[in-house]
């Protein structure tokens, strides 16, 4: 046995070498015969991807880039004082009015009592968070007074980046905790870094907190940009493919258009960082998808096709 | 076979006679007891024997003197004559006149009687155990035995009028004293009266007026009521009339005793030292003002926190919060004071009368007065202690929802879950707000909890103290000190004789218990007043903003 037979080489008996374990056959441990590696299986399961397909799905990523980018120039308007906060705050209601409107238009074909129970649902929570925001406000506008301002922005950032990479792009609707969490942490420092109105806080302080409606706009905002927003996109897309491109694009547009009125500078580098999102990164994934090599075969851990939950009844 | 016979000292110079003792069969040795002198009558000598009731004693063998012959009896078993003096010759009956080897073991009969063996078990001496020992412990064990057993057979000296007349370590006359005497029989009258009283003092203790939960309460909060209940059990032990029969017991009434004395003379020292020149009039007028110092020290301290502490960055409306509320707290402690200043004196002069009851009680005294004074430092670090906790508990449970988890109860770990929306957005407004707080009350908790560790240290000391007064074996360590054979761990051998052609003469000393191994044997148990927490486990109870107990009193142990 041992060392007289190499692999590949059929010793002289008529005895077939076969594949089991339990047998004692007149080969070495270590014999493998011709059809060594036949069950390997390469790139199963791949996927051919088509071009446009692909774009119209990164699209999403990059509405939710400009969303953030709309959020942040709401923000340098109101510290700048371009905006008054009551101005952006009855704009903001208006839109939630509005998209609400949408939302229940574009709702499925359900019984007209889910309807009347959803919407007092939906209006406790709407009081809730109201009563809840207005009520934190001056809390939460001294929250940072003693942060330094870089450490703020840094916060802000580290957070914003979170929100888009734990973002659920696949199914929107029910907003993941983690990114919704991260963005309004990163709006509430925003928030506290606004310009205080110089009425309400005492003349002679050298850090002006911003006014309690200033972090009540704010936190609005953020709500209706970063929780409401992703629902009625997602009805959206159920109901009317078309008009989500649409809508994508018109996002993108309206953020870059915002962005440039303020720091054109910002406004190209968007728009680069848009183009490449949705138009250069499918490429090469396209191209990509060439060089791809895996292996599957008998090895691989079982997978269990059939769907068990006929076992619960 | 080698013949073992153990010979008492004080026979060695003795007339002629026959060798009363014992024979340890397994051995093959035989502890020799007495000698009993010619003439004598063998039955009168049975019947003695008889009479004095000793246990397996038998004669052995004859001591021949200057002539050297020493016939030996040993049970029956065996014979052999030996010579006594310069040369000492074995013959054995069996074997057809081969000479057997004898060992001859001198030992002082008076401190073997006198000493009390503790054979070493797994290295820790234990009078008591006597399972398990190893052969040659059980064998000194036995030879021990033997002779503290035959006591009554060494009550006749040479004085008495008996039928026989015997030499042994008591032969010389025996030993008493008049005062040993006197105290024996005074002890128990006042045994019986300590006893009543004592038994009246703990039905008084425990009447229903006493027992009240407030009354019981507090009395398990001051040391000085603990020290109290704890010394009165040991009254009782001690002043229990009757008598101590196993060594451990007596040597635990003896320990009491001698330490409650002790104390007690320490404490009267004490007394007579501070009521001398009127200190504690002076010790009274300087307390006061002492605790408006302390007092004045945490206002700055506090004054120094609402500002920018070491440059920290506080929340200023938070900081305000919590240094107005403290200061307030300590402006109506400063007016409690005030309010007792004038009966401040009375009340220490009567209160330092108790501390003729033993230094125990003045130092059980002060460190419960430290408390009561240090009474705010307390109710601080407890407010600050529960405001850290709930914050830190908060902020681990919302840090997990943040993260999209929940904690499972059930199992025991953390899992996904999946939250409304209104639940989402108030978890992470109230996580926000309860992070960028956490430093001010963090600063809150670091400082009060550090005031109240010094506290707990200096109130550590004084209950170690305590502690170690109260067990410190004081008796069985001046018994080791002065009367080392009392307490032996083993016997150790010299060789006094080694001729060929000579049995061997060998002498058997005790060797004492060594000094540790006293003290942890026979220290009295106590409430012990160790830290119940592992280093570890207080850091993590400090990080998480438990309330630490350190010095936490164990009940006393019944034994």
């Amino acid at each position: 046995m041992g060392a007289d037979s190499g692999s590949g080489a059929a010793p002289g008996p008529a005895v077939p070498w076969r594949k089991v374990l339990w047998e004692r056959q007149p080969f070495p441990d270590n014999y493998v015969d011709r059809r060594f590696l036949e069950e390997l299986r390469r790139n199963e399961g791949l996927r051919q991807y088509r071009y446009w397909a692909v774009v119209q799905e990164a699209g999403l990523v990059a509405q939710q880039i400009s969303c953030v980018a709309l959020f942040l120039t709401l923000w340098l308007y109101m510290e700048q004082g371009l905006l008054s906060p009551s101005t952006l705050l009855w704009t903001g209601l208006l839109c939630a009015l509005l998209g609400y409107g949408l939302y229940q238009a574009l709702a499925p074909r359900g019984d007209s009592d889910n309807h009347h129970r959803t919407r007092w649902s939906d209006l406790q929570s709407a009081s809730i968070f109201l009563s809840f925001t207005f009520g934190f406000s001056p809390v939460l506008r001294t929250l940072t007074e003693s942060v330094c301002t870089d450490t703020v922005y840094a916060m802000t950032a580290l957070m914003l980046l979170a929100h888009l990479v734990a973002f659920p792009y696949a199914q929107p609707s029910p907003p993941g905790s983690l990114s919704l969490n991260a963005a309004l942490f990163a709006s509430v420092c925003l928030a506290s870094r606004l310009p205080g109105d110089l009425h309400t806080s005492g003349g002679l302080d050298s850090s002006s907190s911003p006014s309690s409606l200033h972090t009540f706009t704010m936190l609005c905002w953020a709500l209706l940009v970063f929780a409401l927003w992703p629902c009625l996109l997602q009805r959206l897309r159920d109901c009317a493919p078309w008009v989500f491109g649409c809508v994508c694009v018109l996002v993108g547009v309206c953020g870059v258009g915002g962005l440039g009125s303020l720091w054109p500078g910002g406004a190209v580098l968007l728009a680069a960082l848009l183009g490449t999102v949705t138009l250069l990164c499918p490429l090469l994934l396209i191209r990509l998808q060439s060089d791809k090599d895996n292996i599957q075969g008998p090895w691989d851990e079982a997978e269990i096709q059939e769907d068990l939950t006929h076992f619960l009844h | 076979m080698v013949l073992k016979i153990f010979f008492p000292q004080c026979c060695n110079k003795a007339d002629s006679g026959l060798l009363v003792g014992r024979w340890i069969p397994g051995q093959n040795s035989a502890v020799v007891l007495a000698v009993i002198h010619y003439p004598f009558i063998p039955g009168q000598v049975k019947q003695y024997i008889h009479q004095v009731e000793c246990v397996c004693v038998s004669v052995n063998g004859k001591l021949v003197q200057q002539e050297k012959e020493l016939k030996e009896d040993g049970g029956g078993e065996k014979g052999g004559t030996k010579r006594g003096g310069g040369e000492k010759e074995v013959e054995g009956e069996e074997g057809g006149g081969e000479k057997d080897k004898v060992i001859f073991i001198h030992y002082e009969q008076r401190k073997v009687m006198l000493s009390q063996l503790h054979p070493i078990d797994n290295g820790v001496p234990d009078p008591q155990t006597e399972s398990q020992l190893p052969q040659v412990t059980t064998y000194v064990l036995s030879v021990f035995g033997t002779v503290c057993q035959s006591e009554p057979l060494f009550f006749l000296d040479k004085y008495d009028d008996g039928p026989v007349k015997m030499t042994h370590w008591q032969s010389e006359g025996r030993e008493g004293s008049i005062i040993v005497e006197l105290m024996k029989q005074a002890s128990t009258p006042v045994c019986l009266l300590t006893t009543w009283m004592l038994t009246l003092w703990t039905s008084l203790c425990s009447s229903r007026i006493l027992n009240m939960r407030p009354m019981r309460f507090i009395s398990s909060k001051l040391s000085t009521c603990l020290q109290l209940s704890y010394r009165t059990e040991h009254l009782q032990t001690v002043c229990s009339p009757t008598r101590a029969t196993a060594h451990n017991h007596f040597m635990r009434k003896a320990n009491i005793f001698v330490s409650f004395f002790v104390d007690v003379s320490l404490g009267l020292l004490l007394v007579s030292w501070m009521y001398r020149e009127n200190r504690i009039g002076k010790l009274a007028n300087t307390l006061v003002p002492a605790a408006d110092h302390v007092a004045k020290e945490l206002e700055e301290l506090l004054q120094w926190l609402m500002g920018a502490p070491a440059g920290l960055k506080m929340n200023r409306a938070l900081d305000q919060v919590l240094g107005r509320f403290f200061l307030y707290h300590i402006h109506l402690w400063i007016s409690y004071i005030h309010l007792m200043s004038p009966f401040i004196e009375m009340i220490l002069w009567y209160v330092g009368l108790s501390a003729c009851l033993g230094l125990t009680f003045a130092l059980s005294l002060l460190s419960d007065i430290t408390a009561l004074l240090t009474f705010h430092i307390y109710c601080f670090y407890v407010y600050g202690a529960r405001l850290y906790c709930m914050t830190v508990y908060g902020l681990s449970s919302l840090w997990r929802l943040f993260r999209g988890k929940k904690w499972n109860v059930l199992r025991q770990r953390v899992d996904s879950c999946s939250y409304d929306l209104d639940q989402l957005f108030i978890g992470t407004l109230l996580f926000t707000i309860l992070l960028f707080l956490l430093p001010t009350t963090a600063l809150y908790y670091l400082v009060f909890t550090l005031l109240r560790l010094v506290v707990v240290m200096f109130q550590g000391v004084l209950h170690l103290s305590v502690d170690f007064i109260n067990s410190f074996p004081l008796f069985a360590m001046g018994l080791r000190l002065f009367r080392s054979y009392r307490l032996a761990e083993g016997v150790k051998f010299r060789v006094l004789c080694e001729e060929p052609g000579t049995p061997l003469h060998l002498m058997m000393d005790i060797n004492p218990l060594k000094v540790s191994s006293v003290v942890q044997t026979y220290r009295t148990p106590t409430y012990s007043c160790y830290p119940k927490d592992s280093w570890l486990a207080l850091c993590k109870k400090l990080f998480l903003g438990e309330l630490i107990y350190p010095w936490r009193h164990k009940t006393t142990k019944i034994d």
